[in-house]
């Protein structure tokens, strides 16, 4: 993967700085599904490590 | 051409401020404060699932606040604060239904109220090539309490390309379920979780990068959930996760589209995909429009049963919890930002639908009583 990447100089990385480029573009949005997504479904993790736990039930 | 400083590259980078991505190895420039308020309904039961009684399930308001700031030229504070209201019934029991089918049972009724609070405090140390932070949090519902706490630490490589970041995070979890003499439920118990997780951040080009990341869970405790007539799961749960993004920004839509995918498997024999996909449109340089569209599904836990056993011994794994059962969940969801001045409004509204069929595996037991909900969100970000 690494190889096959062009090398981007910081000047040019304009349009990745971008506000809708980022991996969450609202943490409070990403924070709400990630909660909800919990109490409903068996799956949890992936990008982050698990925060508090809840009772949701 | 002689490559640049190093010190230039720290100018250069700190003045692009990349959120998120690879190059974060500065505070951020400008303090927030942000406040989320969203309504979250599930759908009644149908009477053909629940033959009896209320049909009513949660109907649930949330509070969101963070504030985030730099402090001195090398640190940052976050400070997050959830308050929920939750009201309503959730599934108490299962049985065989007149007509065969399992059929549910929702918990009393007078429902269920119920309100958490939590806070989460962090800070992080931004170094030349990186960075290192650490949070404590604290979590309190009428009949649950989670304190709990993390660290991470990122580096850059490869001219700032590649990022590599390490977590780490602990909970302590106390459960006290409400009415418990009344309802013969456990009067007290607690478990724990541990998780790590490793991420990988990669710029391809100018216009799109890629992140992997891998993380495992360990739970131990009392893991059942003491609201239900009969559930008794094993104490201990191991939980993998592989989670991949990708993120595009394109020139002549001026939009960015943006691609993610997780693996999960546990030891409770649950296996799921998840899959979700949005366009992040800009209609001139105030306002954006954000449709999202995730499928979601999973295979059953070993031990799930669609109509409870009340002849199995209290030893014997099992639970009737619709959410250890195969489905597969589509929802969709558009949001609507709008920014002016220092101020960014978003509102954003989405419908969640779990059925049975929508699931990619064998569903040899369906559940009944599967959720389905609609969510409203309205959220104000103030930058200063």
């Amino acid at each position: 993967m690494l190889a096959a990447c062009t090398q981007v100089r910081p000047w040019e990385r304009g349009l990745l700085a971008k506000e809708e480029m980022a991996w969450r573009t609202d943490a409070l949005e990403s924070a709400l599904n990630d909660h909800i997504f919990f109490s409903k479904e068996a799956s949890s993790g992936g990008s982050s490590a698990a925060g508090g736990g809840c009772g949701c039930n | 051409m002689a490559k640049p400083s190093r010190s230039l590259l720290a100018l250069s980078t700190t003045a692009l401020a990349l959120p998120g991505i690879a190059i974060a190895d500065a505070p951020p420039v400008n303090s927030s404060l942000s406040y989320k308020v969203s309504n979250y309904q599930e759908d009644d039961l149908d009477r053909a699932e629940s033959p009896f009684g209320d049909l009513g399930r949660y109907d649930i308001d949330v509070h969101q606040f963070q504030f985030i700031s730099p402090i001195g030229r090398a640190f940052s504070l976050q400070i997050d604060a959830n308050y929920e209201d939750l009201s309503g019934a959730s599934p108490w029991f299962t049985t065989l239904g007149p007509n065969g089918s399992p059929i549910v049972n929702l918990s009393g009724a007078s429902g269920i109220q119920d309100r958490r609070a939590e806070l989460n405090v962090g800070t992080r140390y931004y170094l030349e090539n990186g960075s290192i932070g650490g949070n404590v949090g604290y979590s309190q519902e009428n009949d649950y309490r989670a304190t709990y706490g993390g660290i991470s630490g990122e580096r850059h490589f490869n001219d700032d390309l590649t990022t590599v970041s390490i977590g780490l995070s602990y909970s302590s979890d106390d459960i006290f379920p409400t009415d418990a003499e009344i309802f013969n439920r456990v009067i007290s118990e607690d478990k724990s979780s541990a998780s790590a997780v490793l991420n990988i951040s990669q710029i391809i080009n100018q216009v799109s990068t890629f992140q992997t990341a891998f993380s495992i869970t360990e739970q131990s405790g009392f893991l059942t959930d003491p609201y239900k007539l009969v559930d008794t799961r094993p104490d201990k749960k191991t939980q993998i996760a592989w989670s991949n993004s990708y993120r595009r920004y394109m020139r002549a839509a001026d939009a960015a589209w943006h691609i993610n995918y997780r693996f999960y498997h546990d030891d409770f024999g649950v296996t799921s995909h998840t899959s979700d996909m949005s366009w992040h449109q800009n209609l001139g340089s105030s306002v954006q429009i954000i449709p999202m569209l995730r499928y979601y599904t999973q295979s059953a836990a070993n031990f799930f049963t669609n109509v409870d056993d009340f002849t199995s011994p209290a030893t014997n794994f099992q639970s009737s919890d619709y959410r250890l059962s195969a489905f597969g969940a589509i929802s969709g969801a558009l949001t609507l930002k709008t920014t002016f001045g220092n101020w960014d409004a978003t509102l954003t509204g989405e419908r969640y639908l779990a059925n049975e069929k929508y699931s990619a595996f064998n569903v040899s037991q369906p559940s009944t009583a599967l959720v389905r909900y609609v969510r409203v969100s309205l959220g104000l970000d103030y930058s200063f």
